[in-house]
């Protein structure tokens, strides 16, 4: 395989897991995050 | 003709504008009146393509002064490339100012759309692969590649560091194609689903709302994690979570209406007339421009077919089935992609509304697109040793 290809197809193997596992702490801090800090009655209300 | 110059100097001087003109020239003109008219009579992305235009024309013009690069005489649109685009300053600027218009409470409130953004982002990569195999090198594919990001500023600000003498053509692609959105994403849609997936309904539960202070400590959150993970990406997802936080304080109305406005239109002015200063004959009328071209297009069927194709997986493991086609909203054209998907939806079904998942997947896609783009940034250097 040439260099500049195996190198592209490296990157999709180290990137794409590397975004999944991202965004998958993204979702977890975001779900905690909201958790944490509830909206209270008035910004409810809003 | 070169007598009559030798004999008369001044002849050269007056007449240097005909004596310049080649056939690249006017074909440049042609290219330059169809983004005019693209962004005029069909407003596909009237802000970016009427500035890019005429900056075409304006570097297509045999000596052109305004794309001078004579110590002492440097053109204006030369001097706005050195100093907003080769230093990247202008995709940054821009981030600051989208991160002003965004909303992410959608994406507080189910983050689980953060994955078909994610999914969206594979088409960078497929591209990337298939620019290689067509001859282009690892830098250069790797950049054209983040066309796929659906993300005009993160393809500059990638463009600018690593493919430079295809900034042009990249941006032009990248914001050609997210006008091009209502076009390039239904056919695919519809080839990678069934009538009855795409019927599927999906339900409005009663949602909690989101407090002020969690909106106040995403942005910081995001910032401090992607930061971490790629510390390159800092400038970026930054820039974008700046503009943002600028909003959701609450105590800086004026920055942030100055950011979604003021900033906003005149970087985008200045950012298109720059980038059509890039685009002379010489360098857009090359067989590797119209391959790049190509490529920006697969890079957005790969992205559609990435998210409808992720969505369908899930659905294979969820009790509560998901609409396959929100998962094409995960690319970063904000909100021209949730807008289309959710027509669709209405099409198929004229009592089915999906538009409040299709724009909290698809504001999820500015974050994930910013997020491929500062891996992509990392990798590039670390790879291409």
């Amino acid at each position: 395989m040439d260099g500049a290809v195996l190198k592209s197809v490296t990157m999709m193997a180290i990137a794409l897991p590397t975004m999944f596992i991202v965004i998958g702490v993204f979702m977890l801090a975001t779900t905690l995050l909201h958790k944490a800090f509830p909206a209270s009655d008035d910004e409810e209300e809003e | 003709m070169e007598s009559l110059l030798l004999q008369y100097p001044w002849l050269d001087e007056l007449l240097m504008g005909f004596i310049g003109l080649t056939w690249k020239h006017v074909v440049m003109w042609a290219i330059s009146a169809l983004l005019i008219y693209l962004a005029v009579k069909r407003d596909y992305e009237p802000n970016l393509l009427l500035p890019i235009g005429f900056g075409a024309l304006l570097a297509n013009i045999p000596s052109s002064s305004a794309i001078s690069q004579v110590v002492g005489e440097e053109g204006f649109l030369w001097v706005l490339y050195k100093g907003g685009i080769a230093n990247e300053l202008f995709p940054i600027l821009i981030f600051i100012a989208i991160g002003a218009m965004c909303d992410f409470t959608p994406l507080i409130r189910r983050p689980i759309v953060m994955l078909f953004a994610a999914a969206a982002q594979v088409g960078i990569f497929g591209t990337a692969i298939l620019a290689t195999l067509m001859g282009f090198s690892f830098e250069h594919a790797a950049s054209i590649g983040i066309i796929g990001a659906a993300d005009g500023p993160t393809t500059i600000y990638v463009a600018s560091r690593f493919a430079q003498e295809l900034l042009g053509p990249l941006s032009v692609a990248a914001y050609s194609y997210m006008s091009l959105v209502p076009i390039i994403q239904p056919p695919v849609i519809k080839a990678l689903t069934t009538e009855s997936e795409r019927k599927i309904k999906m339900g409005y539960s009663e949602e909690d709302a989101v407090s002020k202070t969690t909106q106040f400590l995403f942005p910081l959150m995001i910032v401090l994690i992607a930061g971490i993970v790629a510390p390159i990406s800092v400038a970026l997802i930054g820039s974008l979570m700046f503009g943002n936080i600028l909003k959701v304080s609450g105590v800086v109305e004026n920055l942030s209406n100055a950011a979604q406005n003021e900033l906003s239109n005149l970087v985008t002015l200045l950012l298109g007339i720059t980038i059509g200063g890039t685009m002379s004959g010489e360098n857009f009328l090359t067989v590797q421009v119209a391959m790049i071209m190509g490529l920006g297009a697969v890079a957005f069927v790969f992205d559609t077919a990435g998210g409808v194709l992720f969505a369908k997986l899930l659905n294979l493991f969820r009790t509560e089935k998901i609409n396959p086609m929100i998962g094409a909203c995960g690319i970063s054209a904000f909100p021209m992609s949730g807008r289309v998907i959710a027509k669709m939806a209405l099409k198929e079904d004229p009592s089915n509304f999906i538009i409040q998942h299709a724009i909290g997947v698809n504001v999820a896609g500015q974050v994930a697109s910013v997020v491929a783009g500062g891996l992509v940034l990392a990798l590039i250097p670390a790879l291409a040793k």
